[in-house]
């Protein structure tokens, strides 16, 4: 047994000898490596889904959302892209998956691994392209959280890539990112700092000690001060996101960012309503003007029970008052200041001169200096703004004066060359820095701008600006030195640079100075091919800066201004119609100086008035339909209206180059101005003769000039209708539109002339007028003709008699307009329709109010003179004038006249053939006897 | 025949046979006519229901006549330059006068002259109270009405020139009427300008509500007191009427043609110069260049009576009958000063203050922009304050109850 089991065991367990120098045998067991393996990626999905749109992995976004959930990087990271190239195939699936696509994206905003934080910020930046704010703005709160998060983040790389995403965010949805400012506001300061916590002992002592203090973190791959940079970077824009946000909440254009762009700044939130009495008048429904039926003030009343929010809010709680703006400027500032500090202290380790700044430094400081600006314009409202104002003054004035303004201005350090080659990692990390190239002169106009906010308005303590003008000269010089260099400065510096002109002016108070300043401007603006922007720019800044003066009188007495002002009319004729958007700035200016009363201005627009309302290339004619309108307003306040003014502008009315609205306004102002119409125009009365007042009057009344008149005299028969028996005055057919305009316009002279005062003597010099200068034409205008009429008929008095030459002008010109009735009723066309009433009009209403007129013109008519196409004519215009009932008893007030004429027709047309117009003329004739005998009759028999 | 509540009271610029006619607003028989010169225009203004005042046509003082003591001149207050507009407050406590391009503001009470506003640059056509005489607005050649917080201006603070509260600045040629409506600071202003257009504005905001643009410039403006409707009369002899609040009610009509006509009251053949609606908001009153004054009913458009006058119509207004004005015997509660015509009478050498005492409000200066601790000592401060007055008042009291109970 036991033997047995002995060959048994060594059976089993038989010794291997091994020996020195041999091989050693290969195991039993030992696996043959004599193979090569190959990887089959199975990135792609066999199945095909049919129902959802796929990524060329055949992955669905079910999957490739679920794949975010892997442990592994490069699942996560290809997931991400997969996403990516889904979403730009099939842009409908971002519609359906938005929710959860951001949810799950903004998760890997804190990933370990870089990469997929990268894809993850590509993939967010995708989706922000694409989809508008409105559209995110549910899922934002989340958004922001994922994103806090990672900015607070312990380890640096993700803090740093959360900056990146924030970036996106900034790009796209700055609104909804300056909704919530105050957790994000907190996150900045604890990127760059922390908050040192056993400061409470501290605190008590210093008064307002500093509980958080810069921090650095030695970790990072940048340096504390690129680093601290590109927070800077981001906080800066922020608050301006924030500042532009509030800034359309609050629908204030005006707000000193962009002082100059709106002129007349008043855009309120609820625009006022805009109407016209014509529209008025047709229009169906009518219009609601109170909101809240009036009960209710609108939410810009400057009456306010309460302060809306409580004070003493904190940082925690926003932006929204003054008092948490304050609590958090005054814990960004001192750590501004030593940010900027700590730079300048390195900096200065590399150049000998103070004034030079390396790049860097140059960047960190604009980055500085920026926040600060955009710190004072965080302010919810205006009154707070100068609080605030006082309050950094008091605060950090000493602090600015110590650390910017000791080197200033600044300068470019120019760093060798070859030094950046050999320094190549140098170099990359500064070219990661984004904006990091800043000019000195950018950076010296900021900081003048925010040194000059410093400045408060204090008028009550004078003296205490002494100190002030020790650290303004500097600025001061600069500024000047910039503007009146004569070079073109960019759109962003010149605004910058005249706000802090207008700052200085305002508040310093000194007309050497104002003078000085202004005419550093002024040097700018008398460059030649400025862009239309700058020079709007520039044109703002001064008219905003006189229609300030009322309560600066050195500003109202600088000369430089003044010469701005009286520059304008002469500008405004040169431009032409080049630039009509300018022009209309320039007459927004001109106007306010003009209803001023402002001397230089006026005495200017005086000598440049022909010129402007010259009725061929005068700014009148030439200007959009707007910009004539505030011309002719113009003219109320023109000192004195000269007679040669009035001739162009008698021109300007009748040339039909102005509309004929525009024209009856320009009568109305002009007839305003005049002593007769009861209106006082002020001190300047006697600025318009009444002599002159009356020529223009008859001037436009007429229509053509004097000139034009002696052409058509001599112009050939091509033009005119030739005269006939019929129509003694050869009639010159104006063109329709001239016809209507010169008709409106004529309406609008007479009322004026209706109104003068004594009605006969007022027709007395009318009558003179036409005897003088029209009765011995033989060429007249149809337009002249009918107007003539029209203004006889409107002004003639009962008790007064007109002169007989002027009886037989009208009676000519009467017959004449009748007889081109005729012809006008032959064409049928509807646009005549106007004239035709309007012709007819103003014969009858001649011929009722002036009996012996009509009798003129009856006796004009002689029969025998006539030849044979002409009689029926006569007999139409006969019986018109038969057929109407206000001439009805005037015509049988000359019924033997009027027989006679008729006995001549009948003998004349040849009785063989009673041709219908004959017919008509008798019927109209007996009809007009029978029914006078039937009243003789009636008056007979009672 | 009982006493009329409400009269029309006008004067014309010739000022033949008077210089300012009462007539019954109903039935335009004449009650009364005041004597002596003629008013120039928007200058007529009824003080405190006791006096009537009104402005000289070009000469440099203004008339005031007691109002029961309609043959007599009471008072020329002679003023620095002529006066355009001039306005009493409706608490019958300030008056306020254009002169030149300056408004000039006296305490009633004392005859002091309380400032002197220069804001505008060129002479002032219009100036208007509010009805809670809190604000006044006024308006001027140079475009621009100005609405001042009465508070603000009265302020006695010699290094600080009042401002306006608002600035209008929207019309772009003369103002050249202006219509305050009722409510106080939560009022309605309608403004009026030769550039063709009525303006209505906001009084708390300065915010214009609405522009209307018409085919002729605008002479005079007004709101029925309910402001339902803005009536404006043009320089052409039409009044217009524009409906402010939209009418549902036209479910019914479908005759539109005659709506232009139904807007605008025709008959003047001039300027339309004035304008006032009576309480009731039933009549219009318009005056006018062509030397009538009419009277409208607004419902149907029609002028009810026309009455003549020997002048162009400088003023026209509908107010309420002061009772002081149809009893002879009655006296003004207050006699009027004399107005001063200086800033500082003392400083002047012009009248010696006897007696009186001038309470003017100083500007407040605290500064509300502080931390709660400084608040609260604010508060306690002001309560301290506040009780220190009622034991004065008290004090006060107790004493003159104990003068006047005293049998002597």
């Amino acid at each position: 047994m036991t033997k047995c089991k002995k060959k048994k065991r060594q059976d089993d367990f038989q010794k291997v000898k091994l020996k020195v120098g041999k091989t050693k045998p290969k195991a039993d067991n030992a696996t043959n490596i004599n193979f090569r393996t190959k990887g089959i990626n199975l990135t792609e999905q066999l199945k095909k889904d049919a129902n959802a749109p796929t990524t060329h992995r055949k992955l669905n976004i079910k999957d490739l959302l679920s794949q975010l959930h892997h442990y592994s990087g490069t699942v996560k990271q290809g997931a991400l892209v997969g996403l990516r190239e889904l979403l730009t195939l099939h842009p409908s699936e971002l519609d359906q998956h938005l929710s959860s696509l951001l949810s799950e994206a903004a998760a890997v905003f804190t990933d370990k691994d870089p990469n997929v934080r990268m894809s993850a910020t590509r993939l967010l930046r995708f989706i922000a392209q694409s989809v508008p704010a409105e559209r995110t703005s549910p899922f934002f709160p989340l958004l922001s959280a994922h994103l806090s998060c990672a900015m607070t983040h312990i380890e640096t790389g993700i803090q740093e890539d959360a900056l990146k995403v924030l970036d996106v965010l900034l790009d796209h949805y700055p609104a909804l990112l300056a909704a919530r400012p105050a957790l994000l506001l907190n996150n900045f300061l604890e990127l760059i700092s922390h908050r040192s916590t056993g400061g409470g002992a501290r605190k008590g002592q210093e008064g307002k000690g500093r509980s958080w203090a810069l921090s650095v973190n030695p970790n990072r791959n940048v340096t504390g001060q690129q680093w601290r940079l590109t927070v800077l970077l981001r906080l800066g824009r922020f608050l301006q996101a924030v500042v532009e946000e509030r800034r359309a909440e609050e629908g204030v254009a005006c707000v000193s960012g962009d002082m100059f762009s709106v002129l007349n700044g008043q855009g309120g939130a609820n625009a006022p309503l805009e109407l016209n009495w014509e529209e008025l008048t047709y229009r169906k429904g009518g219009f609601q003007v109170f909101e809240h039926s009036g009960a209710m003030p609108t939410p810009h009343s400057t009456f306010k029970l309460r302060p809306e929010t409580e004070p003493g809010a904190g940082v925690s709680e926003g932006l929204g008052t003054g008092e948490a703006v304050r609590g958090f400027a005054s814990t960004l500032v001192p750590l501004l200041l030593d940010v900027w500090v700590e730079a300048s202290a390195s900096d200065r380790s590399k150049t000998d001169s103070a004034h030079l700044l390396t790049p860097d430094a140059m960047s960190l400081m604009y980055q500085v200096l920026s926040i600060l600006q955009l710190l004072r314009k965080l302010a919810p409202q205006r009154e707070y703004q100068d609080t605030l104002d006082v309050w950094f003054r008091s605060e950090y004035l000493g602090d600015f004066k110590q650390h910017f303004m000791k080197n200033f201005p600044y300068g470019n350090l120019d760093t060798p060359k070859q030094r950046r080659k050999t320094d190549p990692k140098r170099s990359k990390q500064s070219t990661t820095i984004p904006g990091q190239t800043v000019e000195p002169l950018a950076l010296n106009v900021l900081l003048c701008q925010v040194m000059v906010s410093m400045v408060t308005l204090s008028q009550r303590e004078g003296q205490a600006q002494e100190p002030d003008a020790e650290w303004l000269m500097p600025l001061r010089g600069f500024v000047q030195e910039t503007l009146s260099s004569g070079a073109k400065l960019s759109q962003r510096h010149l605004h910058t640079l005249l706000e802090t002109v207008w700052r200085m002016v305002i508040t310093q108070r000194s007309r050497a100075v104002t003078e000085d300043l202004l005419q550093a401007v002024y040097v700018q603006y008398q460059q030649m091919n400025l862009n239309l922007q700058t020079r709007t720019l520039l044109l703002s800044f001064y008219s905003r800066l006189y229609l300030q003066e009322h309560n600066h009188t050195h500003i109202a007495r600088s000369r430089v201004l003044s010469r701005w002002l009286a520059a304008l009319p002469l500008q405004l004729s040169q431009l032409g119609h080049r630039n009509p958007a300018l022009s209309d700035r320039l007459l927004l200016s001109i106007q306010a100086a003009a209803s001023r009363g402002n001397k230089a201005l006026l005495n200017s627009l005086h000598t440049h008035a022909c010129r402007l309302y010259d009725p061929q290339e005068g700014s009148v004619v030439l200007l959009p339909a707007e910009s004539q309108q505030r011309l002719v307003q113009l003219l109320y306040f023109l000192p004195v209206m000269s007679q040669g003014l009035l001739a162009n502008l008698s021109r300007c009315c009748t040339a039909g180059r102005v509309s004929a609205g525009l024209a009856a306004s320009l009568i109305r102002i002009i007839h305003l101005r005049s002593s007769l119409s009861g209106w006082s125009v002020g001190s300047q009365d006697m600025t318009l003769r009444d002599v002159d007042y009356i020529s223009f009057l008859f001037s436009t009344l007429t229509g053509f000039s004097s000139d034009e008149l002696a052409t058509l005299q001599e112009a050939g028969d091509e033009s005119v209708l030739p005269p006939s028996p019929l129509s003694p005055l050869s009639l010159y057919p104006t063109p329709l539109e001239q016809f209507t305009h010169h008709w409106d316009v004529v309406e609008e002279v007479c009322h004026c002339l209706e109104t003068l005062g004594s009605r006969s003597q007022c027709f007395d010099v009318l009558q003179n007028g036409i005897c003088k200068n029209l009765t011995g034409l033989a060429v007249v205008p149809d337009s002249m003709a009918a107007g003539l009429l029209r203004a006889v008929a409107r002004l003639l008095d009962l008790s007064f008699l007109p002169s007989e030459p002027l009886l037989r002008f009208l009676s000519r010109c009467c017959l004449s307009l009748l007889s081109l009735l005729l012809t006008l009723q032959q064409d049928t066309a509807s646009e005549n329709n106007h004239k035709r009433e309007a012709v007819w009009g103003a014969c009858v209403a001649v011929l009722s109010s002036i009996p012996r007129l009509l009798r003129l013109v009856l006796q004009s008519l002689r029969v025998k003179d006539l030849c044979e196409e002409e009689l029926p004519q006569l007999a139409q215009i006969l019986s018109l004038l038969l057929q109407h009932t206000a001439l009805r008893n005037h015509m049988l007030a000359n019924a033997t006249l009027l027989q006679h004429i008729i006995q001549d027709l009948t003998r004349y047309c040849r009785g063989e053939s009673k041709e219908q117009w004959m017919t008509d003329l008798l019927y109209c004739y007996s009809v007009t006897m029978a029914t006078h005998r039937g009243n003789l009759g009636l008056r007979d028999i009672y | 025949m009982s006493a009329p509540m409400e009269i029309v009271l006008s004067a014309d610029s010739a000022g033949q046979l008077w210089n300012c006619a009462v007539l019954e607003l109903h039935s335009g028989t004449n009650l009364l006519a005041y004597r002596g010169g003629n008013t120039s225009s928007r200058s007529l203004t009824v003080l405190n229901g006791e006096y009537i005042l009104g402005a000289q046509l070009g000469k440099n003082f203004i008339n005031v006549w007691e109002i029961q003591r309609k043959d007599q001149l009471q008072q020329k207050i002679v003023c620095p330059g002529i006066v355009t507009c001039l306005t009493a407050s409706p608490n019958g406590l300030y008056l306020v006068a254009g002169i030149a391009d300056a408004i000039y503001l006296w305490e009633v009470s004392s005859g002091n002259l309380l400032a002197i506003l220069s804001r505008h640059y060129q002479d002032l056509t219009c100036l208007r109270f509010s009805d809670d005489s809190s604000h006044f607005i006024s308006g001027g050649k140079d475009n621009l009405a100005l609405v001042w917080s009465l508070a603000s201006v009265v302020q006695l603070d010699p290094s600080h020139t009042p401002e306006p509260r608002h600035v209008l600045s929207r019309h772009s040629l003369p103002i050249t009427d202006i219509h305050c409506g009722l409510m106080g600071p939560q009022a309605r202003v309608a403004t009026a300008s030769l550039d063709q257009t009525v303006k209505l504005w906001e009084l708390s905001s300065g915010e214009m509500l609405l522009s209307v643009l018409f085919d002729v410039g605008i002479m005079s403006v007004t709101l029925d007191p309910c402001e339902y409707y803005l009536f404006c009369g043009g320089s052409d002899g039409g009044i217009f009427q524009v409906s402010l609040c939209s009418q549902s009610l036209s479910r019914d009509k479908t005759f539109q043609s005659d709506n232009e006509g139904n807007q605008v009251f025709k008959g003047h053949r001039n300027l339309v110069t004035c304008l006032s609606v009576s309480m009731d908001g039933t009549l219009l009153l318009s005056g006018s260049h062509d030397e009538t004054i009419r009277l409208w009913d607004i419902q149907s458009k029609q002028s009810v009576r026309s009455i003549n006058h020997k002048g162009p119509v400088t003023n026209a207004l509908i107010i309420p009958a002061p009772a002081n004005m149809f009893l002879p015997d009655s006296r003004p509660g207050i006699p009027l000063p004399r107005f001063s015509r200086h800033l500082n009478p003392s400083e002047q050498g012009e009248g010696v203050e006897t007696g009186g005492v001038c309470l003017r409000l100083a500007p407040h200066t605290q500064s509300v922009f502080g931390d709660g601790e400084n608040t609260k000592v604010r508060v306690s401060e002001l309560e301290e304050e506040v009780r220190t007055l009622k034991k004065v008042n008290k004090d006060l009291y107790d004493f003159s109850t104990q003068l006047l109970t005293k049998p002597s």
